[in-house]
């Protein structure tokens, strides 16, 4: 761990670079203050040399809407022309009626108040309410955004949430050897897991929960106990 | 005159502290110096009242409760004094029109109460990740009937006391106290003899902060893939 760099707020950053006119990008946790570069928030700073990038990687629950994110939303009504959703921001965020694969004034989906939509963030800053999409606006494909049927969700830390979404996640892929199941994870901590049967969803539901603060090794040996309980 | 449980002067009780212990919050910390023990859970940024909404900021809100009785005018005083503190190091404007609400219960009263609020909330906020300008820690002093100055009284220690001088310095390299508070009669030269207990204090304080935070921070990230 000698590589890691915990930095809290009110940290000065040492953001010197070997050119002397370079352009700086400052990612989340870090702000600009009369000349110098502090720490805002608690985590590990990360930097990347050749684009001269820094930020700061902390575990939060709250979340704070950032364009182009997916994230899980629950809708709360339809207001004009579009619907309200929940994705557990400050604001509750707006998702057009015609932002769906292959939607037009005839032929629109009808979503019901408490449906499960997985979403990406297509609008977000912290002067306007945020506002969501159920497809990619360049291509017009739905590419998996959309209604969420069946299934259950619930709610975990961000971080938590974002290793979820490695493909190499050790728990899922140590679920997913023996339970078939179908996942949404949104980065606004929200999880939509579907396994067919409630014994099955539930326990996928509660493996994920357990490996918040297990490692890889850890989490495939709590996936195997929970699994022989059967 | 020795003190009660025998401390030095300027000697601080043992610290201790619990990140992130209330599930339902978006960040929680108890901070405990002796036997006072403060817990504080943080909200934000969440959705704000339209009456509190602002246009360029957050709006931050304080409830403070005593750890027996009801709120009294005391304990709006010491919201007052979280509120005021974390107004400024609070980084407002990256959230305009949402709410932080700041909820500080005392779990356990043995004076030097309003700096363990301080202390407990910079802990709550660092752990919800709102974002702050610095880490802020408090110190309380007291003036004794002889005239001679201790950090971190007792509230046996404080109720027999002349003055009571409580101060918060942020980890910047600034000299200007984030929080102050002074009661009592006093002179100039026993404030500035507080002034610099408590700096000193809280220097200790935030560096016992530091490592607390670190920690949790570490054992996050072993976590990770």
């Amino acid at each position: 761990m000698a590589d890691v760099k915990v930095v809290v707020p009110g940290d000065a950053i040492d953001t010197h670079t070997e050119e002397e006119e370079s352009v700086l990008r400052l990612g989340p946790g870090l702000i600009q203050q009369a000349g110098k570069v502090n720490a805002i928030a608690a985590g590990v700073l990360h930097a990347s040399s050749d684009t001269n990038h820094f930020w700061v990687v902390g575990n939060r629950r709250r979340y704070v809407p950032a364009e182009g994110e997916p994230v899980v939303g629950v809708v709360l009504g339809r207001h004009g022309e579009g619907y309200r959703v929940d994705i557990g921001s400050a604001h509750d965020a707006l998702l057009p009626l015609l932002a769906f694969e292959g939607a037009t004034r005839r032929n629109k989906p009808n979503l019901a108040v408490g449906a499960t939509v997985y979403a990406r963030v297509s609008v977000a800053n912290e002067m306007m309410d945020p506002e969501l999409e159920c497809f990619n606006s360049h291509t017009g494909k739905s590419e998996g955004y959309g209604e969420l049927t069946q299934g259950f969700t619930f709610k975990c830390s961000l971080g938590m949430a974002r290793r979820l979404l490695n493909a190499k996640a050790p728990v899922l892929n140590a679920l997913g050897d023996q339970v078939p199941f179908e996942a949404a994870v949104g980065v606004n901590g929200r999880v939509w897991i579907n396994a067919g049967a409630p014994e099955k969803t539930i326990l996928v539901v509660n493996a994920i929960k357990n490996s918040e603060y297990l490692d890889g090794k850890q989490s495939k040996q709590m996936v195997k106990e929970l699994l022989g309980k059967q | 005159m020795a003190r009660p449980d025998r401390r030095d002067p300027t000697q601080i009780r043992a610290l201790h502290c619990v990140l992130g212990q209330l599930n339902r919050v978006d960040g929680s910390a108890q901070f405990s110096a002796g036997d006072t023990s403060v817990l504080c859970g943080v909200y934000g940024p969440v959705d704000v009242k339209l009456y509190d909404e602002k246009l360029d900021r957050a709006h931050i809100e304080v409830k403070f409760r005593p750890d027996i009785g009801v709120p009294t005018t005391k304990d709006k005083w010491v919201e007052d004094a979280v509120r005021s503190t974390f107004e400024r190091e609070i980084l407002g404007q990256l959230h305009p029109r949402t709410l932080v609400q700041i909820n500080v219960q005392v779990c356990q009263g043995d004076g030097s109460v309003d700096a363990a609020a301080i202390n407990a909330t910079t802990l709550a906020l660092i752990d919800a990740g709102i974002p702050l300008r610095a880490m802020v820690a408090a110190a309380t002093c007291v003036v004794r009937s002889d005239h001679s100055i201790i950090v971190d009284p007792t509230q046996e220690e404080a109720d027999s006391a002349l003055s009571t001088h409580t101060f918060a310095f942020s980890n910047l390299q600034t000299n200007s106290p984030a929080y102050v508070d002074s009661r009592g009669e006093f002179s100039i030269d026993e404030y500035n003899a507080c002034y610099d207990m408590c700096m000193a204090a809280v220097d200790r304080t935030l560096a016992f902060m530091r490592t607390a935070v670190e920690g949790k921070i570490l054992k996050e990230t072993q976590t990770a893939l």
